[in-house]
């Protein structure tokens, strides 16, 4: 049994009362202004969440990580890494939408479907029955859908709206037809049990096991924005309203991570399968198909999608070394929290230009620096990180994950093939970052300087300290993250 | 009875082609959720199917969670084809083209 007072329901119960209660005041006070108000109010529940989260972790009342529970949720660390990661996630989307809702209408309803959204994220990493994958996985994506179209009075957001839904509602269909399959062959909906079941598989039924893996696969691949399903990707960050592009890129993005390492990973390795072989292909193609799509955007935005489609390649090399290379997958994990600061940081200083100066086109941004020095700076230092300089905090976790490709050589042939081609994308996006970089300081005239929203202040200043203070001294993080790290090997069964 | 549970599971896959068909070939935004809709209740009719033959009933509970997460999705989706339909008196996805791409 579930105690009552573990994470997930403690966070449950936060959110969720938050979340319901925003649009009941809403409707009792009769008004549509006072945006700060119900920001106010969900900020303090994901503050109260993630502090809770903590000091889980400091009584050590979390389990290790474990994969598999007789439950449909389990309180482990990994579930508990996953949520710090998305929490952060959620109050960066939360802080920066602040100035960015005072133009808009009806902010309970905004600030409600966050929490709502994060709460199936957080739930995502927790479950560990394919139901409640499905139910959670559900949640987090249906609020999604009405927070990108949110701005009813603007094409962009309304197409972009209607792209993310055809693709993601046909994601959820083909996971929920995967879970069928799934349920059919193994005769439970227990991760634990499936993996089971998949190890002492009749051979006839092998076929049907690889089509279920595959549009796991697929399923999660939709969210996470793997090269063969990326089309829509793109389109609706650019489309968004900037912040709820924040809550896509560094949040749902994570938690197809986080599912796909509960069930494809090891279900791949005990159906005793070449599978690492697909995976690596899917890490470069992505990797490069999302750089080289990169530098020839004109829109801001648009650029930082497509560097977020590379960067999915990035942590998928820690998944395709898993099996062989502990540390391929605590790097994946490491650079996941790493990449929800950075781009959480990177789209917030976006939302944080429009909202002052109504342009994302690049050629428009040109003397950014002198105009807003705070959010350049920011937007300078998270895009120093995605790239991986040192001694930035996106070096050690490219680090990690470029060693644990070499580590598992001995294994696979191609491992190092994966480290070249990150070490060679990585040299790549410093060209397009670098092109923005200079458009911001060493062009334009001397353009005066203009006030810059005090949320995104905060949120920039919060991630440069995360950076910079992480990336000179990685120790505690990296312990942390070999904590949360579930063992992925042959030799392990529920 | 194996017998039987082939037929449900072959329906199942022809639904499921028809889906991905429906999705890939037609452009009209409500065809392309009715699509959407075919493979989820592929995916109830396989669940309730397989909950039959075996002998605990956690199939069943899986498809009423689908069912109704399913109906939830489509709220949103028609709510969202309204407002398209309201700017541009059309619903063709081919007609949206205010982002290049």
């Amino acid at each position: 049994m579930i105690e009552i007072s573990s994470t997930p329901l403690v966070i449950i119960a936060i959110l969720g009362v938050a979340g319901v209660i925003l649009p009941v005041i809403n409707v009792i006070r009769k008004e549509r202004g006072s945006n700060s108000f119900y920001a106010v109010i969900a900020f303090a529940a994901l503050i109260i969440s993630i502090a809770y989260v903590g000091y889980q972790f400091l009584n050590d009342n979390v389990l290790p990580a474990a994969l598999f529970s007789e439950d449909v949720i389990v309180d482990d660390a990994f579930g508990g890494f996953f949520a710090i990661a998305m929490l952060i996630v959620a109050i960066f989307t939360t802080v920066g939408s602040f100035n960015y809702m005072r133009k808009q209408n009806y902010p309970a309803i905004y600030y409600s479907l966050i929490l709502l959204s994060t709460i199936g994220m957080v739930l995502v990493a927790y479950s560990t029955d394919l139901i409640m994958l499905f139910v959670a996985w559900e949640l987090m994506s249906i609020p999604t859908y009405a927070l990108v179209g949110f701005i009813k009075r603007n094409p962009q957001s309304n197409e972009a709206a209607l792209k993310y839904f055809m693709f993601g509602a046909l994601s959820s269909a083909i996971i929920v037809y995967g879970i069928s399959i799934t349920y059919g062959i193994t005769g439970s909906t227990n991760i634990g049990e499936v993996i089971q079941g998949y190890s002492n598989l009749d051979p006839g039924l092998l076929p049907l096991a690889l089509l279920s893996v595959g549009m796991f696969i697929a399923g999660f691949g939709f969210k996470m924005g793997l090269v063969p399903f990326h089309q829509w990707l793109p389109d609706t960050y650019e489309g968004a309203p900037p912040t709820i592009t924040t809550l896509l890129a560094a949040g749902t993005k994570k938690a197809g991570f986080a599912a796909t390492i509960r069930i494809v990973v090891l279900g791949m390795v005990v159906l005793n399968l070449d599978w690492t072989l697909a995976l690596g292909i899917l890490a470069i193609m992505t990797m490069t198909i999302g750089n080289i799509a990169a530098i020839m955007q004109k829109n801001l935005s648009r650029m930082l999608a497509y560097s977020s489609i590379a960067h999915a390649g990035y942590i998928l090399i820690g998944l395709a070394v898993s099996p062989y290379s502990s540390l391929g997958l605590q790097g994946s994990l490491y650079q996941i929290l790493n990449h929800a600061v950075m781009k959480g940081m990177a789209f917030i200083a976006v939302a944080g230009i429009v909202t002052t100066l109504a342009v994302t086109n690049l050629d428009k941004l040109k003397g950014l620096g002198r105009k807003m020095p705070i959010t350049s700076l920011g937007l300078v230092i998270s895009l120093l990180a995605l790239a991986g300089v040192p001694p930035l905090a996106g070096f050690w976790s490219k680090l990690m994950l470029f060693g644990g490709a070499l580590d598992a050589t001995s294994a696979l042939w191609w491992a190092p093939w994966l480290a070249i081609a990150g070490v060679l994308n990585s040299a790549l996006s410093l060209a397009y970052y670098g092109w923005i970089m200079r458009r911001m300081y060493f062009e334009g005239e001397t353009e005066k300087r203009v006030s810059e929203p005090k949320s995104v202040i905060a949120v920039v200043v919060f991630s440069i300290i995360f950076l910079v203070g992480f990336g000179v001294y990685p120790d505690p993080i990296i312990k942390f993250v070999e904590f949360a790290t579930p063992v992925v090997g042959l030799g392990l069964m529920p | 009875m194996a017998n039987e549970l082939t037929e449900f599971v072959l329906v199942s896959v022809a639904l499921l082609g028809i889906g991905i068909y429906g999705l890939s070939v037609k452009r009209n935004a409500i065809r392309m959720l009715f699509a959407i809709e075919i493979v989820i209740n592929a995916a109830n009719l396989n669940m309730v199917a397989f909950g039959r033959f075996l002998p605990h009933s956690g199939g069943q509970t899986l498809a009423l969670f689908s069912i109704a997460i399913a109906a939830a999705e489509v709220a949103v989706g028609l709510s969202l084809i309204i407002v398209a339909y309201r700017m541009y008196h059309n619903i063709d996805i081919a007609d949206f083209r205010s982002l290049k791409g």
